[in-house]
């Protein structure tokens, strides 16, 4: 195992590596200038040559490539262009409304999800299954900001249950956090709640047709038992591995519900930077990224040795 | 697992109690803030040195915390706003200005002459109004602590308004020691005289900026009138937001979360004004005049007679149409100098009466030696020329113009405008942007006006007989005198055409029906003399 897990670690390094020169390169080598968004419309191109040589930018590519990624492995991930700040700072800044949309999201969608699918597993064919089915067709179909702006009319123009946008951190109070993640979780939770909820529903229907969940009914175990207790953990390992992915693809996500919401997350953080051509922070936020996305996956992997002691690395 | 009756009963009351509760999201909308003022504007603030960068956005925040020694009024005539006293000398080439009182920094220190000096000359190297004042004077210098002069080498009657002028940079007055830096180098420190103070530690870049009222603030007398007169805080704070999606900053403001919106999406104007808690108004009356720049550097358009098919193959209410939508919101153009301003007038704009006549555009171009060269626009997929782009392109190949689009969100069109080649290593041929109309008035700071070749703006046209006009535009003793050499400039570029028009958009700003006193003028929109309730 932690042999495994070294091994797993040490590529880890080596994805965020190449994903550095991948990066590096395509935004070098697609147009956009910073020095010309930073000078203005109306800057002279005298203007821009200026800012462009006190940037840095007229350096060759393979120099400006080399100078990064030192600093990089200094743990220097630079500093953002516009802003003038250290990225590293930058991403720390917009970290927290973006853990807590994800950390609400992962709650909405394990919960709701689960409780779905394992109600539309015990009744195949009756209302809820329907009502599981009707639900995923819209939740996989349906655009993210179409679901985000359709409950913010419902639920914060029309009803005036709920802001619209903004984001409060928790050590403001917890009720004024919560409020203002609702729309947003809910929005970001759709698709997961509708993928989990029919992986769970197929899980559950293999295990609920095993002898052994036949032999609990006839020993008299309530039904919560057989679902909850027999059934569930032994569904976990293709649900667990759903929530793992769908973990992962929160990253990507976030973006689209945090600019619909107007929540200054490393999602807004990421698109702005790319609008600006903020080389640094672009490099910064994706590498890093990168190596959270593989350490999520081997977390996933390591927690199926919890669900099914038969898994060995 | 029986979804029994009592248990649906049970989940209707719920529900319908839960639709009861007081909503707990509304208390945080922050609705009843009398001394908050929250504006969405129609950009993210990302440099904050109103010198170091023509965006307006900054221009916005200069007009926030920093001061300018004089304003133009609501008529756009220059006023002294920071100086007290002014005076020229009887040969007009000495100017005397002393500071009023009760100017300070947000630091606590008063505002000196030596500051302003040291202001002026940084923003000399960069506005090319500020430029035309720099390659006139002899000298400048402070007198003493209050007092300053500019000496010219000769006569320039232009010198007050070239120092109140609106369009970006503008004159802001910045400490000596941040003015002592370098045109080219950024100014952080965000220390000014104005009336409103830059809050460092509430500054969430690309989230939300705050500005505090400046108590110590002594405004002028007589009232607010563009950019002169008292610019009187009357909120206690103003928060600009950044909200990145236009949609969801309008579902904000209908909320009562904002009160200001700067750009509401024009085609959804209509919602807004069925609101009866939202106002919707044109603050800028002159708007921005919409345009297109063609490379006058390459074929087809190093050729004036192909310059001069553009001008009878613009459609003008058709562009605008794609671009806008909204009649209620545009407007035809035929001045070079725009539609509102001292020197529109009406000299060689036969084309406009006769456009869109694409028999003549396809003539003119035939008459250049047009030989199917291809003709690249750059087309911006993430603005409002997007569409017009399209258009052109559509209207292009009906005179039988070998044309391509180029797509790429703005970042890419920046980029590539600057390349002056041909349309085969990366170079283009036509591109749309705009302009404030108001910068349209003025042949002397703005870049667009300009026609002298390789240092003109993108696309580079060269006329001397132009040139010199604009010159003597600036030596002009007497505004008659400005007017009458406008026309000659304007005959000269409807001939050479350096740009063609496309129109002139006023596009309106929406805000909450409790919030009063907003100041209209071009390129900036104060937050002075805004109040609440």
């Amino acid at each position: 195992m932690g042999v495994y897990i070294l091994r797993r670690l040490l590529s880890t390094i080596a994805v965020m590596a190449m994903v550095g020169l991948f990066i590096f390169l395509l935004l070098h080598i697609s147009s956009g200038d910073p020095a010309a968004i930073i000078a203005g419309d109306a800057a002279t191109p005298q203007m821009i040559a200026e800012i462009h040589a006190k940037l840095g930018l007229d350096a060759p590519l393979p120099a400006q490539f080399a100078h990064w990624s030192m600093d990089v492995l200094h743990g220097d991930f630079g500093t953002s262009i516009f802003s003038g700040r250290p990225v590293l700072t930058l991403l720390l800044q917009r970290l927290p409304p973006t853990l807590s949309l994800s950390a609400l999201t992962i709650v909405f969608s394990i919960v709701i999800a689960i409780g779905l699918g394992v109600a539309a597993a015990w009744r195949p064919g009756g209302g809820i299954d329907y009502f599981l089915t009707g639900f995923a067709t819209l939740g996989f179909s349906v655009p993210v900001f179409v679901i985000g702006y359709f409950l913010v009319y419902l639920f914060a123009i029309t009803l005036h249950w709920l802001p619209v946008q903004g984001y409060v951190p928790i050590h403001n109070g917890v009720l004024p956090w919560f409020t203002k993640l609702v729309l947003p979780s809910l929005t970001l939770s759709t698709g997961y709640i509708a993928l989990i909820a029919r992986i769970t529903r197929g899980s559950m229907l293999e295990v609920l047709s095993e002898d052994y969940i036949r032999t609990a009914a006839a020993k008299g175990a309530s039904t919560t038992a057989i679902l909850l207790k027999h059934a569930l953990k032994n569904a976990g390992v293709p649900i667990l591995t759903i929530v793992g992915i769908g973990i992962a693809g929160l990253i990507g996500g976030v973006v689209i519900t945090e600019t619909v919401f107007d929540i200054p997350g490393v999602g807004r953080l990421t698109v702005d930077a790319i609008n600006n051509r903020d080389y640094p922070i672009i490099q910064g936020v994706l590498i890093i990224f990168s190596g959270a996305y593989v350490l999520i996956n081997l977390c996933v992997d390591l927690a199926y040795t919890l669900l099914d002691p038969q898994i060995r690395y | 697992m029986n979804i029994g009756r009592r248990a649906v009963i049970r989940g209707g009351l719920a529900t319908t109690l839960a639709g009861g509760l007081p909503s707990f999201g509304r208390a945080q909308t922050n609705i009843g803030d009398q001394k908050t003022f929250r504006a969405v504007k129609g950009t993210d603030l990302r440099v904050f040195d109103p010198v170091w960068t023509t965006a307006n956005v900054t221009g916005d925040h200069g007009a926030m915390i920093y001061d300018t020694l004089f304003g133009l009024d609501a008529s756009f005539k220059p006023q002294p706003q920071m100086v007290g006293k002014w005076g020229m000398s009887d040969d007009k080439k000495t100017y005397t200005f002393e500071l009023r009182d009760g100017l300070g920094w947000h630091d606590g220190k008063p505002v000196t002459a030596a500051d302003c000096v040291a202001s002026i000359r940084r923003w000399g190297q960069v506005d090319p109004g500020g430029q035309a004042l720099m390659a006139r004077t002899a000298d400048l210098s402070k007198k003493d602590d209050r007092t300053f002069v500019i000496v010219l080498k000769k006569p320039f009657s232009l010198v007050v308004d070239v120092l109140a002028k609106l369009t970006t940079p503008c004159c802001f007055m910045m400490r000596e020691k941040d003015a002592s830096r370098p045109a080219n180098e950024q100014v952080t420190a965000n220390v000014g005289s104005g009336p409103f103070v830059f809050n460092q530690d509430l500054a969430r870049p690309g989230a939300s900026f705050t500005y505090d009222r400046n108590s110590r603030y002594v405004p002028r007398t007589e009232p607010a009138s563009g950019m002169a007169g008292g610019k009187i805080a009357k909120v206690e704070r103003v928060v600009w937001q950044i909200i990145s999606d236009p949609q969801t900053a309008m579902s904000a403001l209908q909320a009562g979360e904002i009160d200001y919106q700067e750009r509401p999406p024009l085609d959804l104007v209509g919602q807004l004004e069925a609101d009866p808690n939202i106002t919707v108004e044109v603050l800028d009356k002159g708007g921005d005049d919409c345009y297109l720049r063609m490379n006058c550097l390459q074929k087809p358009f190093s050729e004036r007679k192909a310059r001069q098919a553009m001008l009878y193959l613009v459609d003008q209410k058709a562009f605008m149409k794609a671009a806008f939508g909204n009649p209620k919101f545009y407007n035809t153009t035929k001045s070079l100098f725009g539609n509102n301003t001292l020197m529109t007038n009406d000299e060689n704009t036969g084309w406009f009466d006769r456009a869109p006549d694409l028999e003549k555009a396809k003539q003119l171009f035939k008459e250049s030696g047009y030989n199917g060269e291809r003709v690249v626009i750059l087309q911006p997929t993430n603005m409002w020329s997007n569409v017009p782009s399209q258009y052109l392109a559509s209207q292009l190949r009906k005179i039988d113009v070998n044309v391509d689009l180029a797509p790429s969100d703005w970042g890419g069109v920046v980029s590539r405008r600057a390349n002056r080649g041909p349309v085969d290593q990366g170079g283009w041929s036509i591109f749309i942007s705009l302009d404030s109309d108001y910068s349209h008035g003025d042949p002397l700071a703005t870049s667009f006006l300009l026609a002298n070749g390789q240092k003109a703006w993108y696309g580079w046209p060269q006329n001397d007989e132009y040139e010199s006009l604009r010159t003597s535009w600036a030596e002009a003793g007497s505004l008659d005198e400005r007017k009458a050499i406008a026309r000659k400039m304007q005959r000269e570029w409807w001939d050479f055409v350096g740009a063609v028009l496309l129109g002139q958009v006023t596009r309106p700003t929406a805000h909450r029906k409790t919030v009063t006193g907003f100041i209209g003028i071009p390129e900036i929109i104060p937050f002075w003399n805004v109040q609440k309730g």
